[in-house]
């Protein structure tokens, strides 16, 4: 019964990583109508810029995250206004091709910039470490991811349904004529929630940097079970995102410990079985 | 006056080029302009610094080899392509090397899935290939001993390496009877964990298996492996992810406490240079007490032998690294070439294959001897405990374990391995 309960908590941290990066791919889906192949390369982003902050610059961990998700969001910001506006107009296909494009440009260009070893810094001395936690060693570490997890939803629930930002966010996703008839900024709000998304895709690569790795094609392995809860949760549901993380992050925790031999089928089980029951995703009217 | 000075500037660079170009062409005694060498690796993904190391052997060995004279006197030009670690890239590159480039022959792979799809390839496209790292017992045991597709000739020691040479130290600890597996989720990953365990119960019928988990390639968390297999109360872990996902492991899995509660951990291609600079650290703090355990397909620290050591010295001047070992194989395979072209006197492939029987090279690495049933340089390599050693800025693996390669390395007729998890 413990090692059940304790592999939950490993499920959660998981469910964590992956409400970080889905919550933005969401976000940018429900508001620009986008589907952004390239936000998995912005989680990558995210993990070398901490990496060159916080492991190559020295940088205080917390400094090196923020300034891993300022950059990003610039880089977001640029991706955004220089390419992804100029194709509102255009079929879906441009979209996927463009962002597409954007994967290998910056793949390689992580290559070129920080090489094709992977890097991979120390944990820090305050998150290194375990706490005993159902007879076994909870890495403090993952803790914190879950920490920072939560503190990202409330923080989101509160930007989108408290703040007047959020209403005119709300207000350009449902209806981005009428906004802009009633005087909303809506290229500058598109601007705005492209470099949120960015940000959040760079939290989520950012935060794992100690334990995980910043390499190429770690976006990659990230976007597809980024896809699949945005999927399962309803695309541009914040909500749905946030719930689907914890059923997939916990379920596929659960895969490992019980059906190790088929635990990766499990992600995608449970993304058809959605697909089938409510094609528009769990949360999604 | 002007006249003659603008035919001077056209005769003096023709003499030069004569000069230069005019007794190198006279001297390849083989036919062609040059030997051209189609290199291929895993050059992107997290995985990339193996292609890389691929890239810098061959290069290394390409401007040694140059510089001697070449091969026969003909020169080596070498073209290096990313396979992605995919078999359908691989396949491509393959036939591009051949057919558009002109490949004399190929060297590398780093992964099993693209070698056992280039094999076939191979016997039609007529050309050697020397791999330098794919590992599946099945390319030189089916691929070769069975089927024989003669085109395919391995420098790099295959599982043998990652599993049968764990069991054989371990077959005496007494104190560990429950084995658990945190396997690489590809036929390289089961294989070993299969042959492992096969070994293993040979010697010791009391000891128990008692968990698995897979983690499929990209696997950026491996909390959840960890903790699932703990779950089982193992006395030793047996662990095949390899270049980063290795380091990832391993860290991942100190927040967990595992070093306090199992007596050893196998960390198959932890000796890896890559792998050992990313847990320096934890090395240094001995943070695994001692219980990791490692090898590699060859590792910088042995033989002890001036051929070695020089061989470090020139591989860290030329490119400010120590070399891992798919950079060893792939150096040693150009050499390999070398030997056997220059036995046959043709580029023949047929009489390139009738060069490399019964060769006993001299590499880096140690002596290869090639064995002709299964077309697999065998040369033994030594496993250990990752440690730090005064005479390098990395860990090194220490309290090596030697073990013959005729002891355990599969010998013909193979009797068959499961490659299913």
């Amino acid at each position: 019964m413990e090692n059940i309960a304790f592999q939950g908590l490993i499920g959660l941290s998981l469910a964590m990583y992956l409400w970080l990066i889905s919550a933005g791919l969401t976000i940018i889906f429900g508001v620009l109508g986008i589907v952004n192949f390239a936000h998995g390369s912005l989680f990558m982003v995210g993990a070398y810029l901490a990496y060159t902050f916080y492991g190559q610059m020295g940088l205080p961990f917390a400094l090196a995250i923020l300034l891993s998700l300022l950059g990003t969001g610039l880089l977001g910001f640029v991706m955004e206004r220089g390419f992804l506006s100029r194709i509102y107009g255009l079929d879906e296909a441009y979209q996927l091709l463009l962002t597409f494009g954007f994967i290998l440009i910056l793949d390689d260009a992580v290559k070129i910039i920080w090489g094709g070893v992977f890097k991979i810094p120390p944990i820090p001395d305050f998150l290194d470490g375990a706490w005993p936690v159902f007879g076994r060693s909870f890495p403090v570490y993952n803790a914190f991811v879950i920490a920072v997890g939560l503190v990202v939803a409330v923080v989101l629930w509160a930007l989108f349904e408290k703040t007047w930002w959020g209403r005119i966010v709300r207000a350009t996703a449902a209806d981005r004529e009428m906004a802009s008839a009633i005087g909303i900024n809506v290229p500058r709000v598109f601007s705005g929630v492209f470099v949120v998304g960015s940000m959040l895709a760079a939290l989520g690569g950012a935060i794992g940097t100690p334990v995980r790795v910043a390499a190429p094609g770690i976006g990659a392995a990230m976007i597809i079970q980024a896809f699949i809860i945005t999927v399962i949760g309803g695309l541009g549901n914040l909500k749905g995102a946030f719930v689907s993380s914890l059923i997939v992050g916990i379920l596929s925790a659960y895969g490992t410990l019980f059906f190790p031999v088929f635990e990766l089928f499990f992600i995608f089980v449970i993304m058809a079985v959605v697909l089938l029951i409510r094609p528009q995703g769990l949360f999604t009217r | 006056m002007k006249n003659k000075f603008a035919a001077l500037s056209i005769v003096f660079p023709l003499i030069v080029f004569l000069l230069a170009a005019g007794p190198a062409q006279a001297q390849c005694q083989l036919g062609v302009p040059a030997i051209k060498v189609g290199v291929q690796g895993a050059a992107s993904g997290p995985h990339a610094d193996y292609g890389r190391q691929i890239e810098m052997g061959a290069t290394m060995a390409m401007e040694e080899i140059n510089a001697a004279g070449g091969i026969r006197g003909c020169k080596i030009e070498i073209k290096f392509m990313d396979d992605e670690n995919k078999a359908a890239t691989g396949v491509k590159n393959a036939r591009l090397l051949v057919t558009d480039w002109g490949a004399h022959f190929m060297v590398g792979t780093d992964s099993s899935g693209v070698a056992m799809a280039l094999g076939p390839v191979l016997a039609e496209l007529k050309r050697i290939h020397f791999f330098t790292h794919a590992a599946t017992h099945r390319l030189t045991e089916d691929l070769v001993a069975v089927k024989g597709i003669k085109e395919i000739v391995r420098v790099s020691v295959p599982v043998y390496q990652d599993a049968i040479i764990a069991a054989l130290i371990f077959k005496d600890r007494k104190d560990i009877k429950r084995w658990a597996n945190i396997g690489a989720d590809y036929e390289y990953g089961y294989v070993s964990w299969n042959l492992f365990k096969e070994t293993l119960r040979k010697y010791r019928p009391d000891v128990e298996f008692v968990g698995e988990a897979w983690a499929p390639f990209l696997t950026l968390d491996f909390s959840p492996h960890i903790s699932a297999v703990m779950a089982q109360k193992p006395d030793a872990i047996f662990a095949t992810p390899w270049a980063g996902e290795a380091v990832q492991l391993l860290r991942q899995s100190l927040g967990q406490g595992v070093f306090d509660n199992v007596q050893v951990w196998w960390q198959a291609m932890g000796g890896s240079v890559d792998v050992l600079e990313g847990i320096t650290a934890e090395v240094q703090k001995d943070r695994f007490k001692g219980k990791l355990w490692a090898t590699a397909r060859y590792i910088h620290n042995w033989p002890d032998t001036a051929d070695n050591k020089a061989f470090i010295e020139r591989f860290r001047k030329r490119w400010k690294r120590f070399p891992n070992y798919s950079a060893e194989t792939t150096y040693s395979a150009f050499f390999i070439m070398k030997a056997a072209v220059e036995k046959s006197g043709s580029l023949d492939t047929a009489k390139v294959l009738e060069g490399l029987k019964g060769m006993q090279i001299r590499n880096p690495g140690g002596v290869r001897v090639f064995r002709s049933e299964d077309q697999q340089f065998v040369y033994n390599v030594p496993a250990g405990r990752p440690m730090m050693d005064a005479k390098y800025p990395i860990p090194v693996l220490g309290d090596l374990k030697v073990f013959a390669a005729k002891d355990y390395y599969r010998h013909p007729p193979f009797t068959p391995v499961s490659v299913t998890k």
